[in-house]
């Protein structure tokens, strides 16, 4: 259970990255992924991977952390490559058989999957990594804020985010120590055969579910014990503020795309 | 069953940035059919501690012997079931952990896991569902309808009924009323008197430690500070005070007894009746 990066905040940074608006931070990874896909050949990927290593770098946290957020998606990852590579066609064959081809195009299409996770998987956990999570749902908030215009409820689903990621490691710990408390009682998870396994999981999900429900009705009660009314005239605690530093690296970013474009073939 | 601890050391995610060491080369010794209480602030290393006594945690370094069982950073899952068998823990709010339909079929789980037949395991069920005082027309019931000191009991016989040597209890009584209290911990009394069971509690409540313990471990910030019975540890209320723990009621009562009246006590009082049988000794003296 701790071995999960992704979606992780370590706190503690006063590194670049780590002070920078949450807004901005979402946008512009947001944005990197999209620009991804407009790499089509060597010296772009390459130049977006030095772009990807620098962030890394602003951002102070090891980089064989990253690495580790790459792990758990491995075998997805390497599933993806292996398709591209048997499946594509065009340019020098190498080797045949059957439907199966290794070819040049392929080759080089694989490389470019595999390249294109890498670096989509670094720049997202960048962002849970240096921004904690309850920056990352009032940014959310602040983002869809023009979606109001269209009846989105962005005060509700905004709220709902917080509190779920709130809850995320709480609820963790509490699977942890029924899981402790199953174990003890002679339950054995992820041993035995498909049936039993899944058998293992109900003295799990049944204690987790009822806990859940108990702690949304405590904590419904709470909040309207504390005034909580729903979201029409409220006012906020947090407040971003857009500084020189975000505007620089959206300057940055864009800087970045022109040489991508530049850099790309038509 | 007698527990031997010899310098272990626990580090929670080793080998990430998150890493944090537990426990700092604990050795100790839990003697078979004692009633051993671990005390020390929250954050000491205790939740730590009890888990490995069943080997939910395998210790980083070093090894644990429980009677014949030895437990290194190197022994497999498989061999340790047996173990939890032996082991009964009773978590921190024990609750949390009821889920099956009915209350006699959720404290039948544990025997059931460890091999008991159905008829077995519910009648082992129906006479630990009695042990803990739980009335009898409960036992059909669904266990989330119950009250939460009913909850408590329920699971509480849910490991009673995996008919463990050793119970650990990981402060049985925490949110409990006085009364629900005082029963719990009497039950405990009882069986290990019945059953000679080695008893581990883990608790903040220096009365039940008084009361209850006759060997008692103390941990501060995952190191062991002390161990011996209670009336060496509780000996020295200034030692007590510099590592922030508090003396039992009426030990507290006698010190400033001692300190205001120039009363002085032969030994330190560490229970009610204790102290109750000085007084009527020292006054009986002065006539």
């Amino acid at each position: 259970m701790n071995k999960i990066i992704l979606g992780r905040y370590i706190p503690g940074g006063a590194s670049f990255v780590h002070r920078l608006d949450p807004r901005s931070k979402l946008i512009l990874s947001f944005f990197f992924i999209v620009v991804i896909f407009f790499a089509n050949n060597v010296q772009s990927y390459l130049l977006l991977g030095v772009f990807t290593l620098f962030c890394v770098y602003l951002s102070k946290i090891s980089l064989a952390f990253f690495i580790k957020g790459v792990r758990p998606l491995i075998w997805l990852i390497l599933f993806t490559v292996v398709l591209q590579i048997f499946f594509t066609r065009g340019g020098q064959v190498y080797w045949q058989f059957g439907p199966f081809s290794v070819t040049h195009f392929g080759l080089v299409n694989g490389g470019f999957v595999f390249c294109r996770f890498v670096l989509i998987i670094f720049m997202s956990t960048l962002l849970t990594l240096t921004t904690a999570p309850l920056e990352i749902a009032s940014a959310l908030e602040a983002l869809m804020l023009p979606l109001k215009k269209f009846k989105v409820p962005v005060y509700e689903i905004s709220l709902m985010i917080s509190i779920a990621l709130r809850f995320v490691p709480t609820l963790m710990d509490e699977t942890e120590k029924i899981m402790n408390a199953q174990r003890s009682r002679g339950v054995n998870f992820g041993e035995g055969s498909l049936i039993k396994q899944l058998k293992a999981v109900v003295p799990l999900l049944i204690p987790l579910f009822v806990g859940a429900f108990n702690r949304a009705e405590d904590l419904a009660t709470a909040m309207e014990a504390r005034g909580y009314r729903g979201g029409e005239g409220r006012t906020k605690y947090r407040v971003h503020f857009w500084k020189r530093r975000d505007t620089l690296s959206c300057v940055l970013f864009g800087l970045l795309t022109l040489l991508l474009l530049f850099l790309r073939n038509w | 069953m007698s527990i031997h601890f010899k310098n272990v050391n626990y580090i929670y995610q080793q080998a990430t940035p998150f890493e944090q060491q537990a426990l700092f080369d604990i050795s100790l010794t839990i003697p078979s059919g004692s009633y051993t209480a671990i005390i020390g602030h929250t954050g000491s290393g205790k939740s730590t501690l009890l888990q490995h006594l069943n080997g939910l945690l395998k210790p980083t370094s070093g090894q644990i012997t429980i009677e014949k069982q030895i437990i290194t950073p190197t022994t497999k899952n498989k061999a340790l079931s047996s173990l939890r068998k032996q082991v009964g823990i009773v978590f921190q709010f024990p609750e949390a952990q009821l889920f099956e339909e009915t209350v006699l079929k959720d404290i039948a789980f544990g025997p059931k896991n460890f091999g008991s037949s159905e008829q077995e395991a519910t009648q082992l069920a129906r006479q630990m569902a009695h042990l803990v005082n739980l009335p009898e027309e409960l036992l059909e019931k669904s266990p989330f309808e119950l009250s939460g000191g009913q909850m408590r009991r329920v699971a509480i016989a849910g490991i009673l009924a995996m008919e463990p040597q050793v119970l650990v209890l990981d402060e049985p009584t925490a949110g409990l009323d006085p009364r629900g209290r005082t029963e719990i911990m009497e039950i405990f009394q009882a069986l290990r008197i019945k059953q000679h069971l080695t008893i581990i509690l883990v608790t903040h409540q220096m009365d039940d430690v008084a009361r209850y313990a006759n060997h008692v471990i103390v941990l501060e910030k995952g190191r062991l500070l002390a161990s011996g019975t209670p009336t060496e540890i509780f000996s020295d209320p200034e030692w007590l005070r510099t590592h922030h723990l508090a003396l039992p009621q009426a030990a507290r009562f006698a010190s400033a007894l001692q300190k205001k009246s120039g009363f002085e006590f032969s030994k330190m009082p560490l229970t009610e009746e204790e102290l109750a049988n000085q007084l009527v000794e020292q006054l009986g003296k002065r006539g």
